[in-house]
């Protein structure tokens, strides 16, 4: 019979999972945080090797990437707000008893489960300047009287852009609220009627309160998946015209589909810096919100 | 006894015969695009016809992958760095610095020394290939070519007054007098001219700039500049679809299939189809010249990657695409332009109006610089600066001057 060793054996059970976690997550971290700091360009393989802080240096002074971080900031921040939104109205409504809830509550999840490619190409046909539903529709109603080229145009091809991983989104806000909402006791509810409260006041003080936690983890992974996103968009318009859909993620891709990858780990770097600044005091504050509470 | 060691003889026979026959069999993997099903099609015929008849014992297996607006070579690119990809696969010569300058491509000078179908190619086409490796060394094999060239609408031109342009100014003016209210409601329902402001626009725009005297090496200079505001004037004028400064490849087709544009830039490729949509209402002439003239020549190649374990048996699968029976085949179906003499003289090329123009407008037929910049210019410079330039963001200049720095330094 062998013998447990005590002081072993719990390292030996969660070393598999280390390993595993130290090759696929760790390595290629580290990995990229070194080809930051190098030339390393494979269309001139002859000239790789470390160039200290130069690439940083680089993106610093780059407008491409100051665009891109504005653009980024408006997508997550109009992206996330608007599916959250939409989600939580969905899950309201889908929270309701009513003939078919089931079918509707499954339906509702097809943006969320079809892949971003399909989305970007399908929205990119939805919005053609030339043939796309949208201008038909839009034509049929009177409401334009010629079609709009919405991807080749800033003005529209950003909101575009927008609009389309809205329409992802939101089912995920709505799936998790929706789960949220019904662990939330009825007799909360019961008694604020018997003490008079309104419909208002009734979502605003037992609802979202109770949600809290719900909206704190499911925003933020929203947040990092938005900014992180780049199937959507690259399918819908690669990051134009003239960079104006080009958000960080996309820029990143771009610069790394060319080959520059010192120059793409460095813009990964940076927007993980901002990111994980976004993250830290947005745990802070959650966390915080809970010792409160407790 | 006697009949198990018949046996183990027999057994041991078996497994010889096995093995030998096994060596004797060799697997190519192919790589290629394909515009249309048609030539996917095409390809995999060619590769079962070669499998049937090369009586060497070698299979090839053609795996296609999509074009993707250029995106195929850094999918090559990045399987063959990651240890995979084919052993041989189709190619463009833009991508010829990077995988030379890594070491990826098989050095065909000697193939093609002892090869008895080398002089079936020009000699020029060989230079182009040393010159774009920028070695002494052939390490891409030729293909086929495209000219790009305009095609046009008989029918439009006849309703607009005018006939087919014979050089820029005519050009120029044929795409306004093109742009027409055909139905009297009293918007535009043809545009003159199919852009392409996206990704491998960058083909036809070059047109624009050499008519008027500039060039690729000097892109900022007056002349190019002023190729550049006519590229701009013409979207600003309203004889390009709103769509153009994203319009790519399937849109500039599409637009001119269905009659919203009357003339548009691009090669014999695209002829079946047009045929196929208009009947004798298509047709086409070579992009006019005014103080310079350049046409895109659209070259698509194979290459042998170095990782290929047996490269004798691969030539073989080149050799039969440049100048055998897979010649003949994939340029009679995708009416590419040959690049083997004795497949352009057969009667099927000689007897092709679009092919007549292609070979009219290679003369001036050229290629982009091709240097370690060019793909990221083509991927990315190119389609934002013009279209920024498009959209009244910057200023003709501006974007030339972009261009020239994206490119050159």
């Amino acid at each position: 019979m062998i013998k447990r060793n005590s002081s072993i054996w719990p390292y030996l059970l969660v070393a598999p999972a280390l390993i595993v976690m130290l090759t696929v997550v760790f390595v290629p971290v580290i990995n990229a945080i070194l080809m930051s700091f190098q030339n390393y360009d494979l269309r001139r393989p002859s000239r790789i090797g470390f160039n200290n802080f130069k690439n940083y240096l680089d993106v610093l002074k780059d407008p491409l990437f100051w665009g891109a971080l504005g653009k980024t900031i408006v997508w997550v921040v109009a992206g996330v707000g608007l599916q959250f939104v939409f989600g939580f109205i969905l899950a309201l409504l889908l929270n309701k008893k009513f003939p078919g809830r089931g079918i509707v509550r499954s339906i509702s999840l097809i943006p969320w489960v079809t892949p971003g490619v399909l989305i970007g190409l399908m929205w990119r046909w939805i919005f053609d300047g030339n043939y796309g539903v949208l201008n038909d529709l839009l034509l049929r109603l009177g409401l334009i009287q010629e079609s709009l080229p919405f991807l080749a145009q800033p003005s529209t091809a950003f909101p575009a852009v927008i609009l389309t991983i809205v329409w992802q989104g939101i089912p995920f806000f709505a799936l998790m609220l929706l789960a949220g909402l019904q662990g939330i006791p009825d007799e909360l509810y019961n008694a604020a009627d018997v003490d008079g409260a309104n419909g208002i006041q009734k979502f605003f003080l037992i609802t979202v309160p109770s949600l809290k936690s719900v909206i704190y983890v499911t925003t933020l992974l929203r947040i990092i998946w938005v900014a992180n996103s780049v199937d959507v968009i690259f399918n819908l318009t690669e990051g134009g015209p003239a960079y104006s859909t080009q958000t960080l993620s996309v820029y990143i891709f771009n610069k790394g589909n060319s080959l520059n990858l010192g120059y793409a780990a460095t813009l990964s770097i940076m927007l993980t810096l901002v990111l994980a600044i976004v993250a830290v005091r947005y745990l802070k504050t959650m966390f915080q919100n809970q010792e409160g509470k407790a | 006894m006697m009949k198990r060691i018949m046996m183990a003889a027999l057994a041991i026979a078996m497994v010889f015969a096995f093995t030998v026959s096994a060596a004797d069999k060799v697997t190519i993997t192919h790589w290629y695009w394909a515009d249309n099903p048609k030539y996917s099609a095409t390809m995999q015929q060619m590769a079962a016809d070669f499998n049937a008849t090369n009586g060497k014992g070698i299979t090839v297996v053609a795996q296609e992958y999509p074009w993707d607006g250029g995106a195929y070579s850094q999918t090559l690119f990045t399987a063959v760095m990651g240890g995979g990809g084919p052993d041989t696969s189709s190619f463009k010569l833009t991508s010829t610095p990077l995988f030379t300058a890594n070491n990826l491509l098989v050095n065909l000078d000697g193939y093609l020394n002892s090869w008895k179908d080398k002089n079936l190619i020009e000699a020029s086409l060989y230079d182009t290939m040393r010159q774009a490796s920028g070695t002494k060394s052939v390490y891409v094999m030729p293909w086929n070519t495209q000219v790009l060239y305009v095609y046009y609408r008989p029918s439009l031109m006849k309703k607009a007054g005018i006939g087919v342009p014979t050089n820029y100014a005519e050009f120029l003016e044929a795409a306004k007098k093109l742009t027409m209210d055909t139905n009297g409601d009293g918007k535009i329902d043809v545009y003159g001219f199919g852009m392409r402001g996206a990704k491998g626009g960058q083909e036809p725009w070059g047109s624009f700039i050499w008519a008027r005297g500039g060039n690729f090496e000097k892109m900022d200079s007056p002349q190019a500049i002023q190729g550049m505001q006519d590229f701009v004037d013409l979207f600003k004028n309203g004889y390009t679809p709103p769509t153009a400064p994203m319009d790519g490849f399937q849109e500039i087709i599409a637009n001119f299939k269905s009659g919203r544009t009357a003339m548009t830039v691009h090669h014999i490729g695209s002829s079946a189809g047009m045929v196929e949509t208009f009947g004798d209402d298509v047709d086409a002439f070579p992009f006019p010249g005014g103080a310079g003239k350049w046409t895109s020549m659209g070259d698509t190649e194979n290459v042998m990657l170095k990782s290929a374990k047996n490269k004798d048996a691969a030539f073989e699968w080149l050799a039969y695409l440049a100048t055998g029976k897979g010649q003949e085949t994939w340029c009679t179906v995708t009416g590419n332009v040959p690049v083997s003499k004795n497949v352009k003289e057969l009667p099927f090329f000689q007897n092709n109006k679009f092919m007549k123009v292609s070979i009219d407008g290679a003369p001036w037929a050229g290629i982009l610089p091709i240097l370690d910049t060019t793909t990221d210019w083509i991927n990315n410079i190119w389609p934002n600066t013009v279209s920024a330039a498009l959209l009244g963001k910057i200023s003709a200049a501006e974007a030339m001057n972009k261009l020239q720095a994206g490119l050159w330094d």
